[in-house]
């Protein structure tokens, strides 16, 4: 029994496996068609993921909440739930049971697809993350690719969101959006180069294995903070949160979006958060090697020590204007990107 | 230039300036054709670049409107006020906007609040008060449904 | 509502963006009709009068004391400044002495509420510009500041607190070691904010060369206070037209030469500085007396006109009183800082970018009920 916890912990995957290999057997000996079990197997891993990024983004609203209440000498959420860990789960039945309003002049089927594209770009991501060892949704040869790829993807719904409100505001918020997610992919493509140069691979879970003990962010430093800044500004936080910049453009691409569809849009901005820092954690920290602790603590708790930074960034700073925005990307955070890329590469050739 | 050679010079300009306490400005009242002229010697000349504010008050049994300009220089530390006395029924005046930029807001409240024209001013629409009112307020013979009696108070 | 100049059918990239008047960031209600082509503002036309409560016709009907309550809620973050305005005009008139000690009693006031009133903007202005913290801790020194107003006059925000002839109340008991407390800690706050907010390299790069206005522009526009001064021009009224016992007091007048918004930002944060100064000062010569002269029971000034003017935290705070004899004011004009600073944001605005109207709007510390009184 006690082998059965500690493997349950430590040798998660090795169980799972063990787990699967009897059920397609038991399953092929009885002649049911293999498919559907795999079918299931399938399902299974995707509400797994799903029920983690409830309550994860559960958890990280309330975090945030907190750390930015201590950073200001106030309290935060403290009556709803013990410490107000209730508080997230009350705003969002809140949510729930708002009206839904849809402007008259708006697109009606864009504006409604519009919150689900984002949604569905970030939930696409915890395919190729490694909750731990060998606890990946499906570990793609091409993983990494993969995450540049899909990340990109929430560009579309934000500027969907903002083009169908047909309102002045949010179709500025939107076009500002895309103009800065795609800027700021290519110092994080660059630096992730990198990575995958001193690994060798585009496999997640061969970055993971390939890493040093304190992870790539000792051997790429440069890379690592060109990647937490660019991964910020990918999300639409800190100081890069213009298309949402609440007092200039009154909520940006977010302005005519009510109860759950706003809800989404939430959503999908915390479970970025959360993506942020569990990706720099998996490609510049180690992801989910540590002693002592089982992996999958350990992925929580680098993960969770860049969403600290991303967060502690995003109330420490004032906010960027767009010009500065582009500027930053473009003419220093690119050509940092190469020189870290050209560095590296000369090094793992000679070295 | 210094205070007293600022106020010797609105002196020779304006022989009826005078003092009146406890104010330390000269004050002058002009005639209404004449005012844009010596607002632009004031200007430049004398260096009384500061406009404080532009301002009427309503003297209905006098049947008048009194436009009040009041000047400050930053050189000389002075202030000077220039007067000028419109009949109540016909108020135009010359605008001073182009002289003074601040004059544009100054003049478009008072114009609104009085009823006085200023005569080439380059955006004379109302700036504080809605489209719909009827009249100029700040008369003394304005009236309005709204407006209620005080209770009495000893 | 008001006629709202068409963009002109040539230019397809123009379009006509209406800010407010309900907005996040502008201060109050006010609305401002941009003309923009992309993101560059052409026109800005400022529309106001959304708050107008028709004081001054208002004052017409009520005694010089009941004026008073009235002062405070014209600029009710400098309320402070409004009340001293129109009690220097009105006790001028009267030819009314005020006692040394309420003189000194007034200017602490005044420093303090001018503190306040920074404080604020630097919140807002931080609030504006996406960051959030500066908000909370400019608050928490706001808060001292605040509540030893609320136990000298009862008020925290409209305080109601000068009379004609000096206060109606002395100073409480714990006055002074609270506000000797406030003093010994304030300094190292201002430093923290100035870092936080003002040194912040994202703030620089905001508001370093953005919205300047030259010295000839900004006295032409009638810009006084903290804009005029960030604009090359040593003015202040504390100097120029001394009252009270400022000339007794030393202290520094911050300028600074370009005239752009970060200038104005740092102008502020030196004022803060130097009210620090003079509240020491004040509270060093702070003399023994009566806290209010003998006023008659009726204030009846004699017929006549005056202009008194304070320097508030926004510039140029005076009233122009004219007295019929009687115990209500003939007329009453306000002059407000807000008014004529406001007046120059096309001026300065025209060129820049939308986001740069926020940053220029917030440096130029707008109230909105002081505008349209």
């Amino acid at each position: 029994m006690g082998n059965f916890v500690y493997d349950l912990f430590y040798n998660t995957d090795v169980l799972l496996k063990a787990w699967t290999t009897s059920a397609h057997a038991s399953w092929a000996a009885r002649g049911a068609p293999i498919v559907v079990l795999d079918i299931l197997f399938q399902l299974l891993a995707a509400v797994a993921v799903a029920l983690f990024l409830v309550l994860n983004a559960l958890f990280i609203i309330w975090f945030e909440r907190k750390i930015s209440a201590l950073m200001h000498m106030r309290r935060g959420p403290n009556r709803v739930g013990p410490f107000g860990l209730r508080q997230t789960l009350a705003d969002t039945i809140k949510l729930l049971i708002k009206e839904d309003i849809i402007p008259d002049t708006a697109d009606k089927s864009v504006f409604r697809a519009a919150p689900f594209v984002v949604l569905a770009a970030t939930i696409m991501l915890f395919v190729v993350l490694p909750f731990g060892k060998g606890m990946t949704a499906a570990d793609l040869n091409v993983g990494l690719l993969y995450f540049l790829a899909v990340s990109s993807l929430s560009v579309i719904g934000i500027l969907a969101g903002g083009w169908a409100s047909n309102n002045k505001y949010s179709l500025m918020g939107g076009m500002r959006s895309a103009a800065q997610i795609v800027s700021y992919e290519v110092p994080a493509v660059l630096s992730l180069l990198s990575v995958a140069l001193l690994a060798g691979s585009l496999k997640m879970g061969d970055i993971v294995h390939a890493q040093p003990v304190f992870g790539y962010a000792v051997l790429q430093p440069v890379g690592f903070l060109l990647f937490l800044i660019a991964s910020n500004a990918e999300i639409n936080r800190g100081p890069f949160d213009l298309p949402e910049s609440d007092s200039e453009l009154v909520s940006g691409f977010l302005t005519e979006y009510s109860a759950m569809r706003f809800a989404f849009f939430f959503l999908a901005e915390y479970t970025n958060l959360f993506l942020a820092g569990a990706f720099g954690a998996t490609l510049f920290l180690g992801g989910w090697r540590g002693p002592f602790l089982p992996p999958f603590v350990w992925f929580l708790i680098k993960s969770y020590i860049l969403v600290f930074v991303l967060i502690w960034i995003r109330w420490s700073f004032p906010r960027l204007r767009v010009d500065h925005l582009m500027k930053f990307s473009w003419k220093v955070l690119l050509p940092i990107a190469l020189l870290n890329l050209l560095v590296t590469a000369f090094l793992v050739k000679i070295i | 230039m210094t205070s007293i050679e600022a106020q010797d010079a609105f002196r020779a300009r304006f022989p009826d300036a005078a003092l009146q306490p406890p104010d330390a400005a000269l004050r002058a009242s002009v005639a209404p054709e004449t005012l844009h002229g010596h607002l632009q010697y004031l200007h430049d000349q004398l260096h009384f670049d500061y406009m404080v504010f532009v301002t009427a008050v309503d003297w209905p049994e006098q049947s008048r409107l009194e436009v009040v300009y009041r000047l400050f220089s930053y050189e000389s530390k002075s202030a000077v006020v220039l007067r000028v006395m419109l009949p109540r029924d016909l108020a135009k005046v010359a605008s001073v906007a182009d002289i003074y930029r601040t004059a544009e807001w100054h003049e478009r409240e008072t114009a609104e609040m009085f009823g006085i024209e200023f005569v080439g001013h380059p955006d004379p629409r109302k700036i504080l008060l809605p489209d719909e009112i009827d009249g100029h307020p700040l008369r003394k013979d304005f009236s309005h449904p709204n407006m209620v009696p005080l209770p009495e108070v000893e | 509502m008001e006629n709202v100049r068409p963009a002109p059918e040539s230019y397809s990239d123009e379009f006509v963006l209406n800010i407010g008047p309900q907005h996040p960031a502008t201060h109050g209600v006010l609305r401002v009709v941009v003309t923009m082509d992309g993101e560059v503002v052409k026109d800005a036309v400022p529309h106001i009068g959304y708050v107008h409560r028709g004081l001054e016709k208002l004052f017409e009907n009520r005694n010089y004391e009941q004026i008073m309550p009235y002062t405070d809620r014209t600029d009710y973050l400098s309320a402070i400044a409004n009340n001293f305005a129109y009690v220097l005009a009105v006790e001028s008139l009267m030819g009314q002495e005020v006692p040394e000690k309420a003189q000194y009693i007034r200017v602490i006031a005044a420093e303090l509420n001018r503190i306040a009133s920074h404080l604020l903007w630097l919140a807002a202005y931080g609030l504006d510009m996406g960051a959030f913290t500066p908000f909370l801790y400019a608050f928490r020194d706001r808060e001292e500041i605040v509540s030893m107003l609320e136990d000298a006059s009862g008020g925290r925000l409209t305080m109601n607190y000068f009379r004609i002839g000096g206060f109606m109340y002395d100073l409480p008991k714990g006055f002074f070691p609270k506000l000797r407390k406030f003093i010994a800690r304030f300094g190292k706050s201002i430093d923290q904010l100035d870092t936080l907010l003002v040194e912040n390299a994202i703030f620089v790069a905001r508001t370093k060369g953005v919205g300047c206005i030259d010295r000839e522009r900004a006295i032409s526009f009638g810009m006084t206070g903290c804009c005029l001064r960030a604009s090359n021009s040593a003015c202040d009224i504390r100097r120029d037209i001394p009252y009270s016992i400022y000339p007794k007091l030393d202290f520094d007048i911050p300028t600074r030469l370009a005239g752009d918004t970060w200038d104005r930002s740092w102008v502020h944060i030196e004022e803060m500085r130097q009210s620090l100064r003079i509240l020491q000062q004040a509270m060093d010569g702070f003399p023994e007396g009566e806290y209010r002269a003998k006023v008659p029971k009726v204030i009846k000034p004699p017929a006549g006109e005056v202009y008194s003017c304070v320097e508030g935290p926004r510039g140029e705070v005076g009233f122009f009183l004219v007295s019929d004899g009687t115990s209500k004011p003939y007329r009453i004009k306000m002059r407000k800082p807000s008014f004529s600073n406001f007046s120059a944001l096309a001026e300065i605005l025209r060129g820049l970018k939308i986001a740069d109207m926020i940053a220029i709007m917030g440096s130029l510390d707008l109230v909105v009920p002081e505008m349209d009184r």
